[in-house]
């Protein structure tokens, strides 16, 4: 069977880049990875969720195959929401397994800085069905504040249990040069922050956010041919969907799409989820946290909050979660967060993590949600 | 940038948004808001029209105090998930109270309301919210 | 011609916002004293009602007093000087949101705060001819006033809609006399594209609301009526004096105008006021009673009406809040909500 390997990385901080365009951000970000050599790609993948609304541009495969000196390379946009850049590794993935390419450039981009607050509040919204969710104003932030409450209320916790996850993502991204936010937090703080929609809290959710990451894919016979420094084997990909509305769902605190695409993900190197040391889940909003380590059986149903007091989740822990800082802290450029994530674990599993590095870590996972969990995608990186 | 201030998409759900008319899976009885002949959760071809109640329970609720686009006017407002009694749930405005009163298991009933403009010029679109029952003496 | 036999009332419905503003609290902003505060509070729509809305759901409510098959509704009028769009009628909204048949007539009507009662004329007179069986009548309104100007006081949001079909058994009252007298008298306006009305102030009152009531009620004793055999008198109320004052000039007694007078605690309702006095009047009387309605539109007109109450009423009557609950449900906001709600703050 083939193999596919990460043979070069690369990701600009997540910041608002206000001098900066999607095709710039592309550019440079892509820049990083040409100390692979020979520059020979046969396929592009770009994730992008919501550039045809907020920069007018769609098309974005041609546009950045031109960019980067490409043409004539097939190229196409990704999206899947707040999963595009996961999505597109999968493609990445599957392309190379398939043996129609052997060197596969997938790319995530995405600069939410451009919108009003409100777009930034309408924009992630659209990843529910907008003309029976939407079209009432009801906001994804909305949702996830009522799946939150009924988190709390159905296990009997103070919020506190939910609200320590930005916390420790804050705790992460302040030893992290590319994350959004450095600057650490307090329980105290997140609790006080303003009230988006109850409970949930602003320093809960994230913020608009510019940012790029790319991943140069190979299979093993490119891997001989290229010049590289650093390779990982990307051992497993995964992706399955569930009911649009979470609240539709037989329990809408379980998502069933994360579980079925981590638990595929982990099959196809055949390990198991105690193999894995480095984690990056989707905590685009603090409850999605909880949900997503109790949906993939890492914590109790209820006890993630516990299991964070214990340390479980941090540095000398289980598993540590969002080295980086997550989506809370290292930031969510929509589109391009699920590269970034795969980028991060590269970089643990290649020793170039720097202050975040986790020691001993043979797999790194992740996952990936579009919505509230209504698609999921992870992937299994594995030390070479 | 909203699509429901489309004249073709606003008046194409008018009877959804006006009246609560769905498509009911005759077979599993999953509600369906636009017109199908497939259920989506059974496969089942045995679709039918029906009619929602016009009242229904509340389950849960919460604020928006960040509104989205065309709603900045009208926040903050309440956002809720009521339950049919057949056990269909669905998100809804609430209006017509304050978060402090509404209890889940409380009754709710239908209204159609405004539910955002296009501005000062384009289409004014209404459609479905629940407030609690007026008292009755 | 005026009388009419065989047209009933069947269902009769009225809708409040439920939000209030207290005179005094207009007053503080303005600086007006408290004696001359023409109501003691009016009501207002919440950000999320517009005429629509309202006559939509007081029409929801007539259609469940009369028990009908709301498919079977051949006309629906709404009378309005608020109508959510300039172009694009009122009625096609409540229509829709009734479920009536498309085989329908309807069209938004304007007259000034008689703009429901006409809606009641036009109905009439399909039913009688015998073009439709059941018409929907309706008066809404989010009244306009300028800050500051004498009518923010009063201006309010209501409405009320009625059911009128053959006679029949389950008819709330028999419609027995409509009639109308309009003159060219410029009392209160508002052109194209302006967001408040202007008025003549004191040219309101005699020449304007008095003369036209007075003159209206008239023709009823012209053709054969005596004022003394009503039980009830209902008149635009768009103060808590008006109603009194042209009772007085007519010589009916206070007591027979009180039922109906709501202005004190909801304000005017414009299309819907004197509507808003006959559905308070329906909720209390009793079969075998004789009710005398006159509207008053500016620029300028009065509808008047005779209805006889039937037995259907007694039934009926509960099947939709009367306007004394919706008086109750009330929530006070101060003159900052207000603004908001009534989209007064500009960007």
């Amino acid at each position: 069977m083939r193999r596919v390997y990460a043979a070069g990385v690369g990701l600009l901080k997540v910041d608002e880049r206000w001098e900066q365009s999607i095709d710039s951000m592309v550019t440079q970000v892509v820049d990083g990875l040409t100390e692979v050599r020979p520059w020979k790609i046969d396929s592009i993948y770009v994730a992008n969720a919501v550039g045809e609304v907020l920069q007018s541009q769609a098309n974005l495969g041609a546009i950045v195959a031109e960019d980067l000196g490409l043409v004539g390379v097939p190229a196409v946009r990704v999206e899947a929401g707040g999963a595009s850049g996961a999505a597109a590794l999968l493609a990445g993935y599957q392309a190379i397994l398939s043996g129609l390419a052997d060197t596969v450039l997938v790319i995530g981009v995405e600069k939410l800085s451009d919108a009003t607050p409100e777009e930034a509040v309408f924009l992630p919204t659209l990843s529910e069905r907008y003309d029976y969710v939407g079209f009432q104003g009801v906001t994804e932030a909305a949702i996830a504040a009522m799946m939150y409450r009924m988190y709390l209320e159905r296990y009997e916790l103070p919020q506190e249990m939910v609200a320590q996850f930005p916390v420790l993502m804050h705790e992460h991204a302040s030893k992290a040069p590319h994350a959004q936010y450095q600057f650490k937090t307090t329980l105290e703080n997140v609790l006080s922050s303003p009230i988006v929609s109850p409970p949930l809290r602003r320093l809960e959710t994230t913020a608009p956010a510019d940012g790029a990451a790319a991943i140069l894919l190979c299979s093993s016979d490119a891997l001989s041919t290229i010049q590289h420094e650093q390779v990982v084997e990307l051992a497993g990909a995964a992706s399955s969907t569930d009911v649009v509305f979470p609240m539709e769902r037989e329990d809408p605190l379980k998502l069933n799409a994360a579980a079925r695409a981590y638990y595929e993900a982990l099959a196809r190197p055949g390990i198991s989820r105690d193999d894995v040391k480095v984690l990056e889940i989707h905590d685009s909003y603090s409850i999605l946290a909880s949900l997503i380590l109790e949906s993939i059986g890492y914590s109790e149903l209820g006890a993630s909050g516990l299991d964070v007091k214990k340390g479980i989740y941090d540095y000398g822990g289980k598993v540590v979660i969002n080295s980086f800082g997550g989506l809370k802290a290292r930031g969510h450029p929509l589109g391009a967060t699920g590269v970034y994530q795969a980028v991060e674990i590269f970089l643990q599993l290649t020793g170039r993590a720097g202050a975040c590095q986790v020691d001993g870590a043979r797999y790194g996972a992740m996952v990936s949600l579009s919505g509230l969990g209504s698609s999921a995608y992870a992937l299994i990186m594995k030390e070479r | 940038m909203h699509a429901i201030f489309r004249p073709p998409v606003n008046w194409r759900h008018r009877r959804f948004r006006y009246g609560l008319v769905v498509w009911r899976c005759l077979n599993c009885g999953a509600v369906h808001q636009y017109a199908t002949r497939i259920c989506r959760r059974c496969r089942s071809n045995r679709v039918a029209e029906d009619r929602l109640p016009d009242r229904a329970r509340l389950v849960t609720l919460t604020v928006v105090k960040n509104p989205p686009v065309s709603f900045e006017k009208q926040a903050p407002y309440i956002v809720g998930l009521v339950e049919f009694e057949d056990g269909t749930k669905m998100l809804t405005g609430i209006t017509d109270c304050e978060p402090e009163e509404l209890k889940p298991g409380m009754e709710l009933e239908r209204v159609v309301r405004k539910i955002a403009e296009d501005g000062e010029s384009g289409l004014i679109v209404y459609g479905y919210k629940f407030r609690p029952v007026i008292k009755r003496r | 011609m005026s009388k009419l036999s065989g047209i009933s009332i069947l269902g009769y419905g009225a809708y409040i916002p439920m939000f209030r503003i207290k005179a005094a609290e207009i007053s503080r902003v303005w600086g007006l004293s408290e004696s001359e505060l023409p109501v003691v509070e009016k009501s207002v729509n919440s950000v999320d009602e517009d005429t629509a809305t309202i006559a939509a759901e007081a029409a929801s409510y007539a259609v469940a007093r009369a028990g009908i098959d709301p498919s079977k509704i051949g006309a629906v009028y709404v009378g309005s000087e608020s109508h959510p769009y300039a172009v694009k009628p009122t009625g096609t909204i409540v229509a829709e949101v009734l479920g009536v048949n498309s085989r329908l007539l309807s069209a938004d009507l304007e007259f000034a705060c008689k703009a429901g009662t006409e809606a009641m004329e036009l109905v009439t007179g399909l039913v009688a001819s015998g073009m439709i069986e059941y018409g929907l009548a309706i008066g809404a309104d989010t009244a306009q006033g300028k800050p500051r100007d004498a009518l923010e006081y009063t201006a309010a949001s209501g409405g009320v809609a009625v059911v009128i079909g053959r006679s029949g058994e389950g008819a709330i009252a028999d419609l027995e006399y409509a009639s109308s007298y309009v003159t060219d008298t410029p009392d209160f306006w508002r052109r194209g594209h302006e967001r408040y009305p202007m008025h003549g102030s004191r040219f309101t009152g005699a020449p304007a609301y008095f003369h036209h009531i007075i003159s209206a009620v008239r023709m009823v004793q012209e053709d054969g009526y005596s004022l003394e055999e009503f039980d009830y008198a209902v008149f635009h109320q768009p103060n808590s004096k008006f109603p009194f004052a042209v009772a007085k000039m007519l010589g009916i007694p206070a007591k027979k105008v009180e039922p109906g007078v709501v202005v004190n605690v909801i304000g005017n309702t414009y299309a819907a006021s004197s509507m808003m006095g006959l559905a308070k009047v329906l909720d209390q009387a009793k079969p075998g009673e004789k009710i005398l309605m006159a509207s008053y539109g500016s620029g300028a007109g009065s509808d008047v009406f005779i209805f006889r109450v039937k037995e259907g009423v007694l039934a009926k009557r509960n099947r939709a809040p009367l306007v004394s609950e919706l008086i109750e449900r009330k929530r006070y906001i101060d003159y900052a909500l207000y603004l908001k709600a009534r989209g007064k703050i500009r960007e």
